[in-house]
């Protein structure tokens, strides 16, 4: 009885420690270039309430990667650098999104859709190549790809020694 | 939300280009006769119809980040503001609500809007403007103009320290004879901007049934067919 229950068991352990549970972001997108400016249009719900995002991305094989997140007509809601090995530089907040939040939920998000590795912390779906939706329990996130453009991007994206706050 | 009030500057427009000879512009000294020139000019239109650019240059990128769309008005309180790409999202507003919807996965989805009652604040705004009436410009606006032979460009400085944060400067430019803009671009204090280039206008048009309807607006393809002859 013992091993009949154990077999199972095993299974699934083995067969978790190979893919995510089903409710999370298997792994980041792998698909899209080292060097390249992407393009994002969101949908934040937040107590049930719906804000229009776009996010501007530009990745760099050696510098890491530079979030830029605006509302409709532009303004800037979040500017994120988080570097390869994974330090996050927080370059613009506002009241909108605060620091904080920058720091723990916009660069979180952010690497466990165009991270290098998979992370356990990546809570909801990938809806297609371009479509992903991010669930976490104070807000949703349902973010979608319209545009990329390969090619390197500008070094400064990539230097945290402009202006900005570890 | 400031900023996006100004954007109701762009119920002034319409956009014909006219190439001209770029000379040095002028200040002029007393702004008001060409504010009610604008004035009156518009509120003797009942719709309008304009498809637009919209850049947004930021310092660290190379190129500026486009988008493309179309803008509506129609009166006596209706806006219809769609971006078509690289996303798909619509806009609508009239002096009593307003609706946003996007597009995912081949479907248009309404969404809850957070800030219903600001947007709605936007759209009276607008309003205000495509009935000719810019007072509100001046309250909260330092107006200043400057003219060429080609080029009539209406500078707006926030009087308002908050938005001047976000929002240093705003210039509308529209030909010499303010009965059309080309465009708008609004100037942020570290030095990036964005920029909406017209094209395309129709004045005067009638707009199809379902235009600005915000429980299932109409898709923007029938209307551009609807407005295609008219010239």
């Amino acid at each position: 009885m013992f091993r009949k229950l154990l077999l199972p068991l095993l299974l699934a352990l083995v067969a978790g420690c190979a893919t995510p549970p089903g409710n999370m972001i298997p792994q980041p997108a792998s698909s899209f270039p080292a060097d390249a400016l992407v393009t994002q249009r969101g949908v934040l719900t937040v107590r049930g309430r719906q804000f229009t995002l776009n996010g501007y991305l530009a990745t760099s094989a050696t510098g890491g990667q530079r979030l830029i997140v605006t509302e409709n007509f532009g303004n800037v809601l979040a500017d994120v650098l988080v570097k390869r090995d994974g330090t996050v530089f927080v370059i613009r907040s506002g009241r909108a999104f605060k620091r904080e939040w920058v720091r723990r939920f916009v660069a979180a998000d952010l690497q466990c859709i165009f991270g290098e590795s998979p992370r356990m912390d990546c809570p909801g779906r990938q809806l297609s190549e371009t479509h992903f939706v991010i669930e976490r329990r104070r807000y949703k996130l349902d973010l979608q790809i319209v545009e990329t453009r390969p090619g390197p991007q500008p070094a400064e994206l990539f230097d945290e020694s402009r202006k900005l706050t570890p | 939300m400031r900023r996006s009030f100004v954007i109701g500057v762009l119920l002034l427009a319409t956009a014909r280009f006219a190439p001209g000879e770029e000379s040095p512009l002028q200040p002029v000294a007393d702004p008001q006769p060409l504010l009610q020139d604008i004035q009156r000019k518009m509120s003797s239109l009942t719709s309008v119809y304009l498809e637009f650019t919209q850049e947004r240059q930021l310092k660290l990128f190379v190129e500026p980040l486009k988008s493309e769309g179309v803008m509506l008005i129609g009166r006596p309180d209706q806006i219809r503001w769609e971006t078509t790409s690289p996303y798909q999202s619509i806009l609508l507003g009239n002096q009593k609500t307003v609706a946003q919807f996007e597009r995912a996965d081949g479907e248009w989805n309404k969404l809850k809007l957070g800030f219903p009652q600001m947007l709605k604040r936007v759209m009276e705004q607008m309003t205000l403007m495509n009935q000719g009436k810019l007072d509100a410009l001046t309250s909260d606006f330092t107006i200043s103009v400057s003219t060429n032979r080609s080029l009539a460009v209406l500078t707006l400085v926030p009087k308002d320290e908050n938005v001047r944060a976000m929002l240093s400067s705003l210039e509308v430019k529209m030909q010499p004879d303010s009965s059309a803009t080309r465009e708008v671009v609004m100037n942020e204090p570290g030095g990036d901007l964005t920029r909406i280039v017209f094209r395309r206008e129709r004045r005067d048009v009638k707009f199809p049934p379902g235009t600005f309807d915000q429980t299932k607006p109409l898709d923007v393809a029938a209307i551009k067919a609807a407005v295609s002859d008219v010239p």
